[in-house]
């Protein structure tokens, strides 16, 4: 039976994100959430599990405050959880969080077929923590996949590239990247949430690791895209829509 | 030193990359080299469009993937220092750049959109998109080389000059790897591609029903322009193909005019139309986003305006 393990990241809700008076980026009404893609990725290590049998494990990187998340992951279905914390983990690179989750893989869990993490996190999006933890552990990765099957000691997959689909073979243990189409993740109830506080997690702490390296990218500046439209609104009767077409002409963009 | 090196799958996007490649390359005093599978009539035509190098990989494999190369890349890049690998941001590409600066222990600069080299400091600096797109994060990579994802369409091919010169060199075959292709399918035939489309009609969930997007494929037909969609409207509902999908994670457009029929405008969409020239929206929610990343906007209900719209076009 089958041993899944689900990463996902407790990120900044982007959607509360505003655009500061000189151009920096406003985070003082943010909220926080599992990353949407990261949600896909959980889904379908809790979907294989039920399919199969076997057992989900989620994995964290990040702040203490993301046990919230851990709750989160538990209540969407997984039967445990390993939550690496430390008040540091703020703005950890892509080439830390996936150097500390080899770690933990490798020395804690040992024993797994299958890992799945999301595209890319929804606040940095760097996409590069599952190709990452996959080259880490030695173990093949294929990316951006929409449909998996686990098959005795192989994984048969559907992975997007830009002519189409490729159906892909791979021995496991193997890392997967999902794509958001993959499936629709549940919306957990208070059931769920309430067993979700009884299932294990174990928590790793910062001076329970080897040191972390230096972060490979530094960020020298944040700030708020910048879109500079003209915002003009118009209304839809007759006179209104002639003038909407009208601007479109005048721009050169309608023939 | 060893340049500027270049990966990319296909030739469009390797000459895009000798554009950007090219520019870096004289203002850090070096050569630029491409990677590629394919023949050596290619190269000529690269060496003509600002290649220095080209470094012939064996051809795949019928049930091999590009991935067979990450091995052979990452040790040749061990034994030649290259400053900073450019890798056009495709499927593929994406994963293959994270698995070399993985194995190179290297930082990795991923959807790049703004690359300069500091003359001063000596350092590239590297723009990206952060937050779905609300958020322009600025950074410079602290070990060598520098690699980079930029996604296609970013920059113009290179220009060819005549008379340029550059060496052809034969890497050895990859090692066969043990995952394999066992299939490949192409593209749904619906699915055109949008992202070089000079009009897009755009559909999000203000769109009540499967059939009405008839009432957008019309427009779209008065404005010769392609069908899009939002996420959405592909991934819950799938009534269009996810090749349609505009944003972050989908495709990102670049049409002289974007014109969106009841879409809200959450940043990861609004990211993929920001290099529209012209973004016109109707949305009947005149509290909704997509009005404030729009140069035009009607607010009404879309079917009651897009039969006005069409009525209007074809005057």
């Amino acid at each position: 039976m089958p041993t899944i393990i689900a990463c996902f990241k407790w990120v900044v809700d982007e959607a509360y994100i505003r655009k500061g008076p000189s151009g920096e980026l406003d985070f003082s009404s943010v909220d926080y959430k599992i990353g949407e893609y990261d949600r896909n990725a959980i889904e379908e290590a809790v979907r294989l599990k039920e399919a199969s049998g076997g057992s989900a494990i989620a994995a964290t990187v990040g702040l203490p405050e993301a046990t919230k998340g851990i709750k989160d992951a538990l209540s969407r279905g997984t039967d445990q959880a390993y939550f690496i914390a430390d008040p540091s983990f703020s703005n950890l690179e892509s080439s830390q969080t996936a150097a500390i989750l080899a770690e933990v893989i490798r020395s804690r869990i040992q024993s797994y077929d299958l890992i799945i993490c999301g595209e890319g996190s929804s606040d940095l999006y760097a996409q590069q923590v599952g190709p990452r933890l996959a080259e880490n552990l030695g173990i093949p990765c294929i990316s951006f996949v929409r449909k998996i099957a686990l098959e005795g000691k192989q994984v048969i997959l559907e992975r997007r590239v830009e002519e189409g689909i490729e159906i892909i073979a791979a021995p496991t243990p193997a890392l997967v990247t999902v794509l958001p189409d993959i499936n629709i993740p549940r919306i957990p109830g208070v059931r769920d949430t309430l067993t979700a506080s009884k299932k294990p997690v174990v928590t790793i702490k910062k001076d329970e690791l080897p040191p972390i390296s230096e972060a490979r990218l530094q960020t020298i500046k944040l700030t708020a895209s910048r879109m500079e439209r003209t915002c003009e609104k118009f209304g839809t009767d007759a006179a209104e829509i002639g003038r909407f077409v009208g601007s479109l002409r005048k721009k050169g963009v309608i023939r | 030193m060893a340049g500027v090196w270049i990966f990319a799958e296909n030739g469009e996007q390797i000459r895009e990359l000798l554009h950007i490649g090219r520019q870096l390359a004289a203002m850090m005093g070096t050569t630029v080299s491409v990677l590629t599978s394919q023949d050596r009539d290619r190269a000529r035509d690269y060496i003509d469009h600002g290649a220095d190098e080209i470094m012939l990989l064996v051809p795949l494999a019928e049930d091999q993937s590009p991935d067979v190369y990450i091995p052979l890349i990452t040790e040749e890049a061990q034994k030649r220092d290259p400053d900073l690998i450019l890798v056009s941001a495709t499927f593929r590409g994406k994963d293959m750049a994270a698995r070399i600066a993985a194995r190179l222990d290297t930082g990795l600069c991923s959807g790049c959109m703004a690359l300069n080299f500091d003359e001063e400091s000596k350092t590239l600096v590297m723009e990206r998109l952060v937050y779905g797109g609300a958020g322009v994060q600025t950074v410079t990579c602290t070990t060598r080389p520098a690699t980079v994802t930029v996604l296609p369409g970013t920059y113009e091919p290179a220009i060819p000059e005549a008379g340029r010169r550059g060496q052809v060199r034969e890497l050895p075959a990859p090692a066969p790897s043990a995952v394999k292709v066992m299939e490949k399918r192409a593209k749904e035939r619906e699915a055109r591609d949008i992202s070089e489309a000079r009009v897009v009609v755009c559909v999000g969930r203000g769109v009540s029903k499967r059939e009405d997007i008839a009432l957008a494929r019309q427009l779209a037909e008065v404005l010769e322009g392609e069908i899009a969609c939002t996420r959405p409207i592909s991934e819950e509902y799938h009534w269009l193909p996810e090749e349609l999908c505009i944003g972050l994670s989908g495709a990102q457009v670049k049409p002289d005019l974007y014109m969106g029929l009841g879409v809200s405008g959450q940043v990861q969409h609004v990211t993929g139309i920001r290099n529209a020239r012209v973004i016109a929206v109707v949305n009947k929610d005149e509290k909704a986003p997509i009005f404030e990343a729009a140069d035009f906007g009607i607010v009404g209900d879309l079917y009651d305006v897009v039969p006005k719209l069409i009525a209007e076009l074809e005057k």
